[in-house]
């Protein structure tokens, strides 16, 4: 195995459940808008984002394509793929990538720019494809989101919601696909993201430090371990990292096929209604969350367990709040209410 | 492009919003809509959604991160230095002419741009002179913007220049609420099927408005309609003509959707409802409350973009720093006590308007300042000629500036030859909030909760400001003996809120030791942020009787008082002194640092959740 490659496994994380599902979720449903991780120094943000990458499953891209464009699907495909018409493709068996977008990113490097030596040599204009070409139908990673330039992160969400990164700049004007899935971690004490890009994205997740001192105890064991001999800590845990990535290759198959009854899309709205959120992102993030936690489960029916880890990941940040107003959840109310629902 | 498109038909309730725009569909003299509203409630989808009812329009895009040259057009490259030829390479401006240009998030364009589109909005035609170029076209579209108010407010030039006003809320019925997911998540499982299936209802929709666009043309104006919409018009105290220009047209579109060529009086209410909102000033709005136009919350708006409108207008060339505060006249004791009672209780803001007016040479202040920079950071928006070395190589205005001049240079087997003089560098726009520093009295000279109410009161509404400007917040806390950082500077207001609801008080006051470290993290945030405006705001009585040097906490406290003033930190006392004995220290203090300064006893009590939703809403 190739030293560089040699990734802590997301099985043996320890705990930090709510961060690990929202992640698991949203490859398996790439349509939850991705996963906001808020937490202090040090809990296994980066880890948990960089282990994705052994459980994501394989899927087909179109050779040579900088885009990685699905040779299944032409209706998203790049003008490049597009003119080719179908001939000529050769299909690549290649796992979804994570694209890492760091803090000092400058916009055109985010957006693509002007290709200037071709510019120079050829007097050709050409796009020269930016981060969020590399991105499209893999996993962009965002740490410290929100010390990103306002500016930037507006361009990134834009992208996100609408699948296609537009450029009209710097002399060139060009559209091109953009669908990924953003990860973006955070610590609050830095400063906060408005409230309009918090609620971008699909699920956010709180993370703290393990104050329980037996877990505290084995994170720093297996981290030990595994700096030691990593290839045997990577053996270790090789089946039970397999059987992760099954469930999630069945979810992804049974996603279309499950259902929700009328209860539940009531339910939906009774909760958003009571938490009094903005607009409807949350009840519709609610129901996709839970639909997609039910083919995690290998079911093709909604329950309640799905639904009360819905209400978990995709309410809490989509309270109605000025920027600093105290915001309550009371998740007991949301329980209750779920609770008492009949399905 | 890649058919991405929510069906228009299939949005549930908006009925507004989608009339604001088929009227603009029907009528394009209208002059378009604004729409405004709270986030996730389909703003966008709805105006990306106009392509499926408008076939001989297009909805055209305009990011929010547009450069100029793509904006209004340059030279084309490709054609100067393959075919030595100078030719136009149009923008996006030539390809909006007769569509729809959209601009989503509009409240947060950059000044330049908006600038541009004013300009050219008013002429109807755009005039290129650039980059050894000349051309000009026409170019008339139907302008539609949405944003999101709690970002930020739109300036009121070009808030005018929308025919039309639109709030937009989440649906609150929920079986709607249930009927609005199911078609959402319908669409995403698959969207090919969705639109298919409400093609019909959309062709509907178009077939209506390609009517009404017929019937138009022969629509009779009488004067009857005329002198009711000025006396509306005249009623919302309008600015200009514009308004009841606009609430003609709409009557027009309204009557020819049903089917009609002649204009009621009805029309003209229901247009007024869309056409006067965002035009009413404020005198008038507390008279006319028989108006069929939207709730009181829009007039209240209005007011802020009035008093907005002072600042956007003297901005640019001030010689001093200037702090502004609106004072709302004296109040009676009594009165007074009434109001920290409330704001203890409930902690609700006051109202104080902090405006900054920046000396530093900028272009407005949409922000607090929008600082040109040096450094390689911020948003690049347009180009111009060196100074000196070139540091920030603008390489598309570079490669454009050599283009024309290619035919008499040796290329040396590249396609173009690039000059010293074709350089060009970029000019970057960042957003630089100020660092504000609360350094507030905590002692118990600061009296009963009530004062540390108002105190905590008027820091608030100095956040919801910050939390806009995107500032910087820190707090220092002083009393017994010594002086803490209670917030380390962040951009969280949240935590700056947090922090101040927790408040200890009590014991002596060691004024000089508060200003000494504000001093300090002051100096150290102008080295690290040599681009942003560093601003101290002392909350206290002055009563200083703990000394930092000397035997003297007062002389003490006034020697910090004038290094800080020194040091160029510009600077704003609060002074919480009781009416009954006054020493006026806090004011000698004010004097020494050439503060603002203003007594805690002078903001007064307004309608408190005005002032809430109007330093929010639009501010």
């Amino acid at each position: 195995m190739d030293r560089n490659k040699l990734v802590y496994p997301f099985t043996a994380i320890v705990r930090q459940e709510d961060m690990k599902k929202a992640l698991i979720l949203n490859i398996i449903n790439p349509k939850l808008n991705g996963v906001l991780i808020r937490g202090e120094k040090g809990t296994a943000k980066s880890t948990a984002v960089r282990a994705l990458a052994d459980i994501m499953p394989e899927r087909e891209e179109i050779m040579g394509c900088v885009f990685s464009c699905d040779p299944n699907d032409d209706s998203f495909w790049c003008e490049d793929c597009k003119n080719k018409e179908g001939k000529d493709i050769n299909i690549n068996h290649r796992k979804m990538r994570i694209i890492n977008l760091p803090v000092s990113a400058t916009e055109d490097r985010v957006v693509g720019t002007l290709d200037i030596e071709q510019a120079i040599k050829k007097g050709e204009k050409r796009f020269e494809p930016g981060i969020l070409a590399e991105a499209n139908r893999n996993i962009l990673y965002v740490d410290e989101v929100n010390l990103l330039d306002d500016h930037v992160v507006d361009v990134l969400l834009d992208a996100a919601a609408m699948g296609v990164n537009s450029i009209e700049r710097e002399g060139i004007s060009y559209v091109h696909p953009s669908r990924f899935v953003l990860i973006g971690t955070m610590n609050p004490e830095e400063g906060d993201l408005r409230p309009q890009l918090i609620d971008r994205f699909g699920l956010v997740v709180e993370v703290f430090g393990e104050k329980d001192i037996d877990a505290r105890v084995e994170v720093i064991k297996r981290r030990l371990k595994f700096e030691k001999d990593p290839e045997a800590f990577i053996q270790e845990y090789e089946d039970s990292q397999n059987e992760l990535l099954n469930k999630i290759e069945n979810a992804k198959d049974i996603l279309g096929k499950v259902t929700y009854s009328e209860n539940c899309l009531r339910l939906a709205a009774e909760i958003a209604i009571a938490m009094g959120v903005d607009g409807h992102r949350a009840d519709i993030t609610f129901m996709k969350t839970a639909v997609t936690h039910a083919a995690y489960r290998g079911d093709t029916q909604v329950n309640k367990e799905d639904l009360f880890v819905a209400a978990k990941l995709a309410l809490p940040h989509r309270m109605r709040r000025k920027p600093f107003e105290e915001g309550v959840i009371d998740f007991d109310k949301i329980d209750e209410l779920i609770e008492e629902a009949v399905l | 492009m890649f058919n991405n498109c929510f069906p228009f038909s299939a949005i549930l309730g908006q009925d507004k919003v989608k009339k604001a725009l088929i009227l603009n569909l029907v009528n394009p003299n209208i002059g378009g809509v604004l729409i405004s509203g709270e986030k996730g409630t389909g703003k966008s989808t709805i105006v990306r959604g106009l392509s499926n009812i408008s076939k001989s329009k297009d909805v055209i895009e305009l990011p929010l991160n547009i450069t100029e040259d793509r904006l209004i057009g340059s030279i084309d490259l490709k054609k100067a230095i393959v075919y030595g030829e100078k030719g136009f390479e149009k923008g996006i401006l030539y390809r909006a002419n007769n569509q729809i240009l959209y601009i989503d998030e509009v409240n947060l364009l950059s000044e330049h741009i908006v600038n541009i589109l004013l300009e050219v909005m008013s002429r109807e035609v755009n005039v290129v002179e650039r980059e050894g170029i000349s051309y000009s076209h026409p170019t008339k579209f139907i302008l539609i913007g949405s944003m999101n108010p709690e970002e930020g407010i739109l300036r009121p030039q070009l808030l005018d220049k929308f025919g039309l006003y639109v709030e937009v809320k989440g649906v609150t019925n929920i079986e709607n609420r249930m009927e609005i997911i199911k078609r959402r998540m319908d669409y995403e499982n698959n969207p090919r099927e969705f639109s298919l299936r409400w093609k019909e209802e959309n062709n509907r929709i178009e077939e209506k408005i390609d009517s009404a666009k017929k019937i138009i043309q022969d629509i009779k104006i009488d004067n009857g309609n005329l002198s009711f919409a000025v006396s509306l018009a005249e009623e919302g105290n309008c600015a200009g003509h514009r308004g009841e220009i606009v609430l003609i047209e709409t009557s027009k579109a309204i009557a020819a959707l049903n089917q009609r060529k002649f204009i009621t009086k009805k029309d003209i209410e229901e247009a007024a409802s869309f056409a006067l909102p965002h035009r009413l000033k404020e005198a008038m709005i507390l008279e006319t409350e028989a108006e069929p136009l939207d709730d009181s919350k829009i007039e209240d708006r209005k007011n802020d973009i009035s008093s907005d409108d002072k600042s956007n207008e003297t901005n640019s060339m001030n010689s001093n720093q200037e702090i502004q505060l609106e004072r709302e006249g004296d109040l009676e004791n009594e009165e007074m006590k009434e109001s920290i009672e409330d704001i203890v209780g409930t902690n609700k803001p006051l109202s104080i308007n902090i405006e900054f007016k920046d000396k530093v040479s900028n272009e407005g202040s949409g922000k607090r300042s929008k600082v040109k920079t040096n450094t390689h950071k911020g948003r690049y928006i347009k180009y111009r000629f060196p100074k000196e070395k070139v540091k920030d190589i603008a390489f598309d205005a570079t490669l454009r500036a050599s283009a024309s001049k290619q035919k008499n240079r040796d290329k040396n087997g590249l396609a173009i030859c690039i000059k010293e003089e074709d350089l060009r560098e970029k000019v970057r726009e960042k957003q630089t909030g100020a660092t504000i520093l609360f350094a507030v009295d905590a002692s118990g000279s600061m009296g009963a909760r009530r004062r540390m109410g108002a105190v905590k009161g008027a820091v608030l509404s100095l956040l919801n400001d910050a939390y806009q400007k995107r500032d910087n917040i820190g707090i220092v806390v002083f009393r017994k003996d010594k002086a803490e950082v209670m917030l380390n500077i962040t951009r969280s207001v949240d935590l700056a809120e947090k922090c101040l609801r927790n408040l200890p008080t009590g014991g002596k006051t060691p004024l000089a030791a508060g200003l000494y470290i504000s001093y300090q993290i002051l100096k150290t945030d102008k080295i690290k942020n040599p681009d942003s405006l560093q601003y101290l705001v002392v909350v206290s009585d002055g009563k200083a009787n703990v000394p930092l040097k000397t035997n003297n906490p007062l002389q003490d406290a006034f020697e910090l008082g004038e290094k800080i003033r020194n040091e160029g930190i510009k600077t704003m006392v609060i002074d919480t002194e009781d009416n009954y004995i006054e020493y006026g220290f806090a004011k000698d203090l004010a004097e020494k640092m050439d503060s603002d300064y203003i007594k805690i006893t002078q903001i007064s009590k307004t309608d408190v959740e005005t002032s809430v939703k109007s330093l929010l809403n639009i501010n």
